[in-house]
């Protein structure tokens, strides 16, 4: 009897033991709610620029190499920079670091970038730090007028441009040199050879534009018309499958002869005869923001990086790998020194004219509760 | 007295003391975590707002995450039962060859073929299979001149190779618990049944396959749970309309940000999952899970 009630208290001590170390490990606020809702804003502090870095950015976006601008930054500075292309899709992104987010910790990072949309969500939900104009000489000194302001941060309180571009599609010209608008790859002559984003702000508003209906004036019933068009295509086999970046392999290796893509994302096709249009029927511009998160370490070295890519001779490098618009000035006339075809690409040096009745990236209408319902509804499409 | 008794009471402790890192691992990493995700299976709110979604036994979160899923269950059972019934058809004769018909030295070489994939991780291993399916591929020709494959058919992301990409990554899970059994059987056993009369069928039918049921159990179950959750295969060769429940409870979690539907629908997976376990070892029998007294001795 004795020996039974020690070992039942043995196993009670462990298991207590457990719970405790348990608790300790899970522990923090359960109650779901964001980490920074019940404080003020925090602005970034400024310092030294030195120490160490980890930046959170799309693949491709950045020249590499022991030349590219990473290095260089890391030579001139000494700040050690862990530059991280682990964005492939921005809610994804959001949900993965979510839970750190909450708990004040941006995952040991110090700048993310994400296209503008989301930078509004995280700034709405307390996620970011604001800027300190005084901090960010270079990047206002250099900014282009048009990206002084945006819609979703019309003072720059949070977010500083990265670089943008045109959602388009891209065709495979000797398979299918016809086809230049949305409409056209809903035709059932490409059927199983056509691919959309599954980023929703991206492919719907194209598809929204092509039946004629203008993004920013769409209700939540027009959005979920065009879902149900989606879908539609989705299940008679049109659309053989909904992407990020990989629709570049798709086109590469010839599996589909068109895709909604990024107008940035030429260079990342290996084929001849690939080419990005923009569609006759509509047209999507997005930017991606610098951000810095709530709990960064070092923001410090985080401005000097802002400031630093908006040298104009730093910039061009940027700019003449991505092809992407830039958005600081100075740029165009360097590059057109270096290779006048590039300097004079409307793809990195969009004049209004070539933006002109671009939807940007909008947000469904209505609350909160109205976009989840529209964003469900398209994740049954994407992943149904 | 007093020595025998303090003996007996260490004794009594060494399997507890043998379960403990286990059960430790276990409630650290499984049924805690199982707690916080019934508790928010059971939550309700609003994604992406800073109010967040709080506890308040929302069950009907249960039958939202089934609402129009049924399509993708039917799949998932489906995808992961044919790619285990494949890598059965495939495993049995291979172990078969390998432990009975093989001489040693070939055995460790085969042995070692079958392993070998797994030197490379599971996620390239899979992508190369986009290269090796893609649509100007040598063997979709091939597959089109046999016409297995319609002429303006192609093989990548259609539900076929989510099939035989289930199939391939799963196979060493089914082959190796099947060599293990085979290695054990005694070919007396089987020679004898030969001298009583019996053909070579009813000799692998009677005495080889019973013997090695153990093996076919253990190597069905790591092939089909593992496949039923899988999430990696629908999503690289998969396409629009061969996503699995995993693909679904991955994108209500990272995309849809709805957390207590992602929860809700894990738990159905898992209970999906279990239901049919229990199930096929009720048909299978637990002797054949966790092999007969007489085996153990």
């Amino acid at each position: 009897v004795n020996s039974k009630t020690k070992l039942a208290g043995f196993a009670t001590a462990i298991a207590a033991l457990v719970l405790a170390l348990a608790l300790a490990a899970c522990g923090g606020d359960d109650d779901g709610v964001g980490g920074a809702e019940e404080t003020e804003a925090v602005t970034a502090r400024s310092g030294p620029v030195e120490g160490e870095i980890v930046i959170s950015n799309w693949p491709g976006y950045i020249d590499p190499g022991a030349k590219g601008t990473v290095a260089e930054f890391e030579n001139e500075t000494g700040v050690q920079t862990d530059h991280k292309e682990d964005i492939n899709d921005n809610v994804v992104f959001f949900n993965k670091l979510k839970p750190q987010l909450d708990q004040g910790d941006s995952g040991g990072r110090s700048i993310f970038v994400v296209t503008d949309w989301m930078a509004k969500r995280m700034y709405d939900l307390g996620y970011l730090q604001e800027l300190n104009h005084d901090d960010l000489q270079t990047v206002f000194d250099n900014i282009l007028p048009q990206f002084e302001e945006s819609t979703v941060d019309p003072e720059r309180k949070f977010s500083i441009p990265w670089q943008g571009g045109l959602t388009g599609v891209f065709v495979d010209t000797n398979q299918a040199p016809e086809i230049d608008s949305v409409s056209d790859l809903f035709d059932p002559k490409y059927k199983g050879k056509v691919t959309m984003l599954t980023e929703m702000r991206d492919t719907v508003p194209l598809v929204l534009q092509s039946e004629g209906i203008e993004p920013d004036e769409a209700t939540k019933e027009d959005w979920l018309a065009a879902i149900d068009k989606l879908r539609e295509a989705r299940d008679s086999g049109q659309i053989r499958r909904f992407t990020g970046n990989e629709y570049t392999e798709d086109l590469t290796s010839g599996n589909i002869v068109a895709a909604i893509g990024w107008s940035g994302d030429s260079s990342l096709i290996g084929r001849e005869g690939v080419e990005w249009r923009r569609p006759t029927d509509g047209c999507d511009l997005f930017f991606d923001q610098m951000v810095i998160p709530i709990g960064a370490p070092n923001t410090a070295a985080a401005l000097g990086f802002m400031n630093f890519v908006y040298r104009p001779e730093v910039q061009v490098d940027i700019a003449e790998y991505v092809n992407y618009v830039t958005p600081v000035g100075g740029v165009q006339e360097i590059l057109t020194q270096r290779d006048p075809e590039l300097g004079g690409d409307p793809l990195i040096f969009p004049t209004e004219e070539d933006t002109q009745g671009c939807s940007e990236d909008p947000d469904p209408p209505g609350s909160a509760e109205d976009i989840a319902e529209v964003e469900g509804a398209f994740q049954e499409v994407v992943s149904g | 007295m007093q020595k025998r008794s303090a003996m007996s009471l260490r004794r009594r402790l060494v399997p507890y003391g043998l379960l403990g890192p286990g059960a430790i691992w276990l409630v650290l990493f499984f049924v805690i975590p199982m707690y916080f995700m019934g508790e928010m299976s059971l939550r309700s709110g609003v994604p992406n707002t800073p109010e967040g979604f709080t506890f308040s036994w929302e069950f009907s979160n249960y039958s939202e995450a089934l609402e129009g899923r049924g399509e993708q269950l039917r799949r998932t059972f489906f995808y992961a039962g044919t790619a285990t019934i494949f890598a059965l058809l495939i495993a049995y004769p291979l172990a078969y060859a390998i432990a009975v018909k093989v001489s040693r030295r070939w055995r460790l070489l085969l042995l070692f073929a079958v392993i070998a994939p797994f030197f490379t991780t599971y996620l390239i291993r899979t992508i190369a299979w986009q290269t090796i399916l893609a649509d100007a591929s040598p063997i979709v020709d091939l597959l089109k001149f046999l016409t297995l494959v319609s002429e303006d058919g192609r093989v990548l992301d259609t539900g076929g190779a989510v099939i035989a990409g289930l199939t391939y990554n799963f196979l060493p899970f089914m082959i190796l618990p099947i060599y293990a059994s085979l290695e054990r059987i005694d070919l007396s056993l089987v020679e004898a049944a030969k001298d009583l009369y019996a053909s070579a069928r009813q000799a692998f039918l009677r005495v080889t396959l019973p013997l090695t049921m153990p093996g076919v159990v253990a190597g069905v179950l790591l092939t089909f749970i593992p496949a039923f959750g899988d999430y990696i295969n629908p999503e690289i060769l998969g396409g629009a309309n061969n996503t699995m429940i995993g693909n679904k409870i991955q994108s209500t979690y990272l995309e849809e940000s709805n957390y207590p539907e992602a929860a809700a629908l894990s738990f159905l997976m898992m209970a999906a999952v279990l239901v049919t376990v229990l199930a096929y070892i009720r048909i299978a029998g637990t002797e054949a899970f966790v092999g007969t007294d007489d085996e153990e001795r």
